[in-house]
């Protein structure tokens, strides 16, 4: 258990640069996922905290110590790999066993530590297997059981899900949280898959570009994501331009009045996000006029596709934005033919306004 | 806040790759730099001129030399493609009854040294050989094997495994969907072959061709033992090398850097042929063996089994001749032990000498070639590039170029330590030093990273991870690459040839000594023991290889 600290950690790859500027501090204990399209800098940042990289610039300190400075070997954070790197050669036993040899450890303490850990991880039957004759997800519970056996103060894993199949990724995500959880230790985890990192994280960091986007927990991620970038990362999203109008705020598709407090500088465009989940597909008289917390976007359906459990309607706005709506099943909206209209319903509550470029912030 | 400015941490494999950069500077680059700047020094005055260059372009028995070295090298390199390719497609195409019998004589044909060959076709074809009695009794008088004739055969029937063992890869590779292509397209089979499927595996067969051809200039042996009179560049050398003893070795190393140019540009030439033949194909569709029938079938199975029984055939006639009874140098008629006998009186020396030196450069070899192979495959430095290139040089440097380039660097006001022995091994590890590289580099390939990383990360040292991860899964690789470079180091004849004296003669120039002496009885014993050795190592790499044929070409 132990708190992480990194301030200004730069990495350059000659010209190019892979991480600028992360600062971000860890309490103790948490869960903390590094989350970002690949080529983001999220992995870049993984090994630099474990020592596979140099950096070019910064500090990264674990309960108030300074490890930039320490080869590898002895910075005392244990990683789980992508692709598990079992020591192929080695039993079970003896892969788990690898770290408490290297920390001298007497032999008897070190084999009631693999079977206590083994058991943990639930492969206490497997103790004298070798690696290829396990599964994929057996093979990554050793990686996890040889990294947390030796008691690191930090927890590192790098995509540990990614390389299994679907539903055994689902399983193992819920228990390696409980195993966090249990243990208490300091976590730092690398994904791709947003479902992933909602679902596991007690933080998560948003990173593009070698930047942090935004690090905060799901929640807020996902409810008040803090530019464009997350918005559209973090789930879907969709995104109207909204022009000015007599003063007022408005959505330029529709006229819809949108918000009083928005700055009114056309050199500096806004754009409104509303995402799918919160829209509702009416069919018929325009039903703004019913409710004053509503807008009524006018559109013309393009396509509906049923996937079972949801829908998922595509259609355009007047001045030709895609829009998409995902909902309930209701068969009367999948019977709408092609080009028909209809109109897109949020409440006001449910939007939100970003600066109109890449990584445009919140307004 | 504190800022921490890029710094340089030197770890293990910084201070391991400076080691081997100089490593190869002091072994590789200065002998062949003293080599290239000797060559354009005037051997009387000291000063800077091409005159030598222009004596060696301009004197008949130089000039001669140089185009009698293009003229077997090139011959030599078309004979080997002219059997290695139709071997090649006959056992991927056709069902051949041993197939694999066929493939292990043709690398037991590629490791056994070509002097040994060159001293077997004497036996056979020599003015008093048995096939030229044989016919000169039946009053038919076939020309012997001397001259360039000779040389070209036995380079064909020596190097011809290179093509085949590469094209037969590369066919085995050709996705069959091209040729079932060309056939629907209305091609005959002939035409689907030279259309189509020669083209796909040009850049293998040209790779083999480049193979056999700078072998065929760089071959020492063969033209010393077969030449009688027609000299090639690599005996120029070593006559030049000899009558200079005393004096600076410049007419050698000239006729040395002439060797080395032409194997630059051939291989610089098949590169720039190839740059623009680059087939990327995926094997969805493998290529089928047919069965053929009738004549063809006989024809087929003829040719393939003759030319690896014809190729094996010296092998076969060295052993044979080992136990004849002899005395002194005469076959009395009837077998005896009486050639190992006079091993055990000659030249025991010369077995426990040859098995020394190249024990001692393949231990040296062994652990170098791990680390160096580490340092290409894992470290993306510009170091690493230069040591992957250099790793290359050994191959195009005529043994005869880089021994007198180690005389000239460390003979000259050297202290004794460099006496023969020491510069013996040091010259074995240098220029067998690419076969274990080779070998453990493809190994090492195939190994994740992150194994290595996860052993550090658990707090193994570089050093740690290195020798109980790394090592025991290269393993296999380690062993076939110390093998292979046994194998090329204790059959070495032309480095030898300069660098020995009386103590440190090796098999390979005993048996050289014993030919020219006509003491074929001793040769052949010798020979045997050679060809037992390096037999027995090419089983042991049968077993620890992952693919028979690649840890040999």
């Amino acid at each position: 258990m132990a708190s992480v600290e990194i301030s200004g950690l730069r990495k350059l790859y000659g010209d190019v640069v892979a991480l600028s500027d992360i600062s971000i501090s860890i309490p103790s204990g948490t869960f903390y996922t590094l989350l970002g399209p690949s080529g983001c800098g999220k992995t870049t940042l993984l090994r630099t905290i474990a020592g596979f990289h140099q950096q070019s610039a910064g500090r990264i300190t674990i309960d108030g110590s300074f490890i930039e400075h320490l080869p590898a070997h002895r910075r005392d954070v244990a990683m789980v790999f992508q692709d598990y790197a079992v020591f192929p050669h080695l039993s079970v036993r003896d892969n788990v066993a690898f770290g408490l040899k290297q920390r001298r450890i007497p032999a008897k303490e070190i084999t009631r530590q693999v079977e206590e850990v083994l058991e943990v991880v639930e492969l206490g039957k497997f103790v004298d297997r070798m690696p290829h004759e396990l599964s994929g997800g057996q093979q990554q519970r050793v990686g996890l059981a040889r990294a947390i056996v030796v008691r690191p103060k930090v927890l590192l894993m790098d995509e540990p899900l990614s390389n299994l199949d679907a539903r055994l990724r689902v399983d193992l995500r819920s228990e390696l949280r409980r195993i966090q959880r249990d243990l208490g230790i300091t976590t730092i985890y690398v994904t791709h898959d947003q479902e992933e990192a909602l679902a596991m994280s007690d933080v998560v960091c948003v990173m593009e570009g070698g930047t942090i986007q935004q690090a905060a927990t799901p929640l807020d991620i996902y409810l008040r994501p803090s530019n464009r970038f997350v918005a559209s990362f973090v789930g879907a999203n969709n995104f109207l331009q909204v022009g000015n109008f007599k003063g007022e705020s408005v959505l330029k598709c529709c006229g819809c009045s949108v918000s009083q407090h928005l700055p009114a500088d056309p050199a500096d465009p806004v754009v409104c996000a509303l995402r799918p989940e919160d829209i509702s597909v009416k069919v018929g008289e325009d039903p703004s006029s019913l409710l004053n917390t509503e807008i009524s976007i006018p559109v013309q359906i393009k396509e509906v596709s049923f996937v079972g459990r949801e829908m998922e309607i595509f259609a355009t706005t007047d001045n030709g934005e895609a829009l998409k709506a995902v909902g309930r099943s209701d068969s009367k909206v999948i019977a709408l033919p092609i080009d028909s209209r209809a109109w897109f319903c949020v409440e006001t509550k449910n939007l939100s306004f970003f600066k109109d470029s890449e990584l445009g912030e919140r307004v | 806040m504190a800022f921490s400015f890029p710094r340089h941490r030197p770890d293990f494999w910084t201070w391991i790759t400076i080691s081997i950069v100089a490593v190869l500077c002091i072994l590789l680059i200065l002998p062949i730099l003293r080599v290239l700047t000797l060559g354009f020094v005037d051997p009387d005055t000291g000063s800077l001129t091409l005159g030598n260059f222009i004596e060696v372009l301009t004197r008949n028995y130089y000039l001669n030399g140089l185009k009698n070295t293009l003229f077997v090298g090139a011959l030599g390199t078309l004979g080997a493609c002219l059997i290695g390719i139709p071997l090649a497609f006959f056992t991927t195409r056709f069902i051949i009854r041993g197939k694999t019998l066929i493939s292990t004589l043709a690398i037991l044909v590629l490791v056994s040294p070509p002097f040994i060959s060159a001293y077997a076709w004497i036996m056979m074809m020599g003015s008093n050989g048995v096939i030229t009695n044989f016919f000169g009794g039946i009053g038919i008088n076939i020309p012997t094997i001397y001259g360039a004739h000779g040389i070209i055969l036995v380079f064909s029937l020596k190097f011809f495994p290179f093509i085949f063992l590469m094209t037969q890869t590369a066919l085995n590779a050709v996705n069959k969907s091209f040729e079932d292509a060309a056939e629907n397209l209305g091609c005959s089979p002939w035409q689907r072959f030279v259309k189509v499927t020669l083209p796909l595996v040009f850049p293998a067969v040209s790779t083999g061709a480049i193979i056999c051809f700078v072998l065929s200039i760089a071959d020492f042996g063969t033209p010393a033992i077969l030449g009688r009179g027609f000299r090639t560049l690599s005996t120029i050398a070593l006559s030049a090398y000899r009558s200079e003893l005393g004096g600076p070795p410049t007419m050698a190393v000239t006729v040395s850097i002439m060797m080395m140019a032409i194997s630059m540009i051939a291989l610089v030439a098949q590169r720039r042929i190839l740059a623009n033949r680059r087939y990327a194909s995926s094997l969805t569709n493998l290529p089928v063996a047919v069965k053929l029938s009738g004549w063809k079938n006989a024809a087929v199975h003829f040719f393939s089994h003759g030319i690896v029984f014809l190729a094996m055939l010296p092998s076969a006639v060295v052993v044979y001749t080992s136990f004849l009874k002899t005395k002194g140098p005469v076959f009395v008629g009837g077998f005896g032990l009486e050639s190992y006998d006079r091993i055990w009186r000659d030249a025991p020396d010369a077995i426990y000498n040859s098995f020394l030196f190249a024990i001692i450069a393949v231990t040296f070899i062994t652990i170098t070639s791990g680390l160096i192979s580490y340092v290409i495959v894992r470290r993306d430095t510009k170091a690493a590039a230069a040591i992957d290139f250099l790793m290359m040089v050994p191959y195009l440097v005529p043994g005869v170029v880089m021994a007198i380039g180690f005389v000239t660097v460390f003979r000259n006001g050297m202290p004794n330590f460099f006496g023969p022995a020491v510069l013996l091994v040091m010259i074995y590890f240098i220029r067998r030093l690419p076969y274990g590289v080779r070998s453990t580099t493809s190994s090492l390939r195939q190994i994740k990273p992150s194994l290595e990383e996860a052993a550090v990360n658990l707090g193994a040292t570089p050093l740690g991870a290195f020798v109980k991860i790394t090592v025991p899964l290269i393993f296999p690789g380690i062993v076939v690459g110390a093998l292979m470079s046994f194998i090329t180091a204790i059959n070495e004849l032309s480095s030898t040839l300069i660098l020995y004296d009386a103590g440190t003669i090796t098999m390979p120039v005993k048996v050289y000594v014993a030919v020219l002496d006509g003491e074929f009885g001793l040769a052949a014993a010798l020979s045997t023991i050679l060809l037992l050795s390096t037999g027995a190592c090419v089983y042991a790499v049968f077993r620890f290889a992952e693919n028979r044929n690649s840890a040999f070409i």
